[in-house]
């Protein structure tokens, strides 16, 4: 479902922060990358859309080439790739449903979508998508309005409202309490139980092991570590994350 | 304790303190002379009171001009100036639009609104409509100048959003940016109409319409009695417009 291939992003001048990865996922899984900040995960993630432009390697989701893809070809590949975010990144001023359509605007023809037109299939998919993560009753309040956690969610709606492939998560958790997080987390199980693949950044072990299928260790931007959450013994946890090395 | 910069900054001081001493003598600014023009003032504010009302309907139909003036200029200026403030900035424009675009804000906005009246009033003839003219092109550059600073304020984690959902340039400019940018753009605007009734007042004064060709002409008439009726509707005509565009604009941020 993932496939990446010789993965490296080096950013000017010369900081490596993702150093030759290989890595192929599979559908279904719930693949926890875990790290130290500045591990490399969130450089990762962001390169798997090229929100990041790789300097090297290759990378395919769901079948369709991201490297090398041109505009139109980049954008379908986007599509597929549902992405949430460690600041929710919701547009504060616009409703929570505007913020869920968002999500189909790969979709939709772009000059009717620039003057705010949607087709009422796309609208009634967002108002499902928000139904879906319990927030049906808040879609006319302005995004900034609402909690952390709620925003958070919106987030993952606007991400399901693209019918992704796969979801992407950067630390969705990080800016959020203990509660919350186990909130956000059941959430993300619940997508992945119905079939999507999800690969999800933590910096935090025991919410790792919790809920993921398969546990990828950053370490300076190498793959550190890779295997189930069974096989993550104290000295695993230390090859990630210890002051050695 | 000594400062290590101290002994360049006195000599900054130093050098600052001797240039405005030259500009003083150059201008021959001499304040025994404005001591002695005082009686000269006092007079002509004398010879201007009281004012005269019978000229205060011709002066408020030049004044209603003015405003619109600066109201029709202000709202062409403030579309036009969007594309040209999207593509002079930084984080949304390619780099081969961004540098001619920033290039051509400067050059135009150097120059005043007064400048422009005068090549509009010399290419379309006396009136408003070269006044009108003269507010877009100023106001184009300057607005699109504010445009591209907000835009370049704009927090980036909406735009990777709108971006990872596979949007075009367009639909990432329509949703990601430009919900962040709207209200402080209109507020710039309102700000800019406020800075334009003051600019477009002394339009008239070179033929492009507006309460200034009244005020220019009473001045040149030596009726000083119209002129500070003239004078009169202009602040009054100023606060009016100052207070409604301040109030809508404090609700908008």
């Amino acid at each position: 479902m993932i496939e990446v291939a010789g993965l490296r992003v080096v950013f000017p001048p010369a900081v490596t922060a993702v150093d030759g990865v290989d890595l192929v996922v599979r559908s279904g899984e719930f693949v926890v990358i875990l790290g130290r900040s500045g591990s490399g995960k969130t450089t990762f993630l962001r390169a798997l859309n090229r929100l990041v432009e790789p300097t090297a390697g290759r990378v395919r989701v769901a079948g369709r080439a991201v490297t090398g893809a041109g505009g139109s070809e980049l954008r379908a590949a986007r599509r597929q790739i549902g992405m949430i975010f460690q600041q929710f990144n919701l547009v504060r001023r616009a409703s929570v449903l505007d913020n869920v359509l968002a999500g189909r605007l790969g979709y939709v023809p772009s000059w009717p979508s620039v003057v705010g037109r949607f087709p009422e299939n796309d609208r009634a998919i967002a108002r499902e998508c928000l139904d879906r993560v319990g927030l049906g009753h808040l879609a006319d309040r302005r995004a900034d309005t609402l909690s952390g956690g709620e925003q958070q969610r919106v987030a993952i709606a606007r991400a399901l409202a693209q019918a992704p492939a796969v979801v992407l998560a950067d630390e969705p958790t990080a800016s959020l309490d203990p509660a919350l997080t186990a909130d956000i987390m059941g959430a993300l199980k619940a997508i992945n139980a119905r079939g999507l693949t999800l690969m999800v950044s933590q910096h935090q072990l025991e919410t790792a092991l919790a809920y993921a299928t398969r546990i990828v260790g950053f370490r300076r931007g190498r793959v550190a570590f890779d295997g189930p959450p069974a096989a993550v013994t104290p000295a695993v946890a230390d090859a990630i994350y210890g002051e050695r090395g | 304790m000594r400062h290590p910069a101290s002994i360049p900054r006195r000599a900054a001081v130093f050098v600052a303190l001797l240039v405005l001493a030259w500009t003083a003598w150059d201008t021959g600014a001499d304040p025994v002379r404005l001591a002695r023009g005082v009686p000269w003032i006092a007079d002509f504010l004398r010879r201007m009171l009281p004012p005269d009302l019978e000229v205060l309907p011709a002066t408020i139909v030049g004044a209603v001009k003015t405003v619109e003036i600066a109201l029709l200029g202000t709202a062409v200026a403030a579309v036009l100036a969007l594309p040209l403030g999207f593509v002079s900035a930084r984080n949304v424009a390619p780099a081969a639009l961004y540098h001619p675009a920033r290039t051509v804000l400067n050059v135009f906005r150097s120059v005043d609104t007064l400048v422009y009246a005068l090549i509009f009033v010399a290419a379309v003839g006396l009136g408003a409509f070269p006044g009108v003219l003269a507010v877009v092109a100023y106001t184009t550059t300057s607005l699109a100048k504010l445009y591209s600073e907000a835009i370049e304020g704009i927090e980036p984690g909406p735009v990777d959003a709108i971006t990872a959902t596979g949007a075009t340039r367009l639909q990432v400019l329509r949703y990601g940016v430009l919900p962040q940018v709207l209200p402080l753009f209109l507020s710039y605007v309102l700000y800019r109409l406020e800075t334009n009734i003051r600019a477009a007042t002394v339009l008239g004064f070179v033929g492009a319409g507006g309460i200034g060709f009244y005020l220019q002409t009473y001045l040149r008439m030596i009726d000083y009695r119209a002129a500070s009726t003239a004078l009169l509707v202009t602040v009054v005509m100023v606060m009016l417009v100052d207070g409604i565009s301040s109030r809508v604009r404090a609700r908008l941020v």
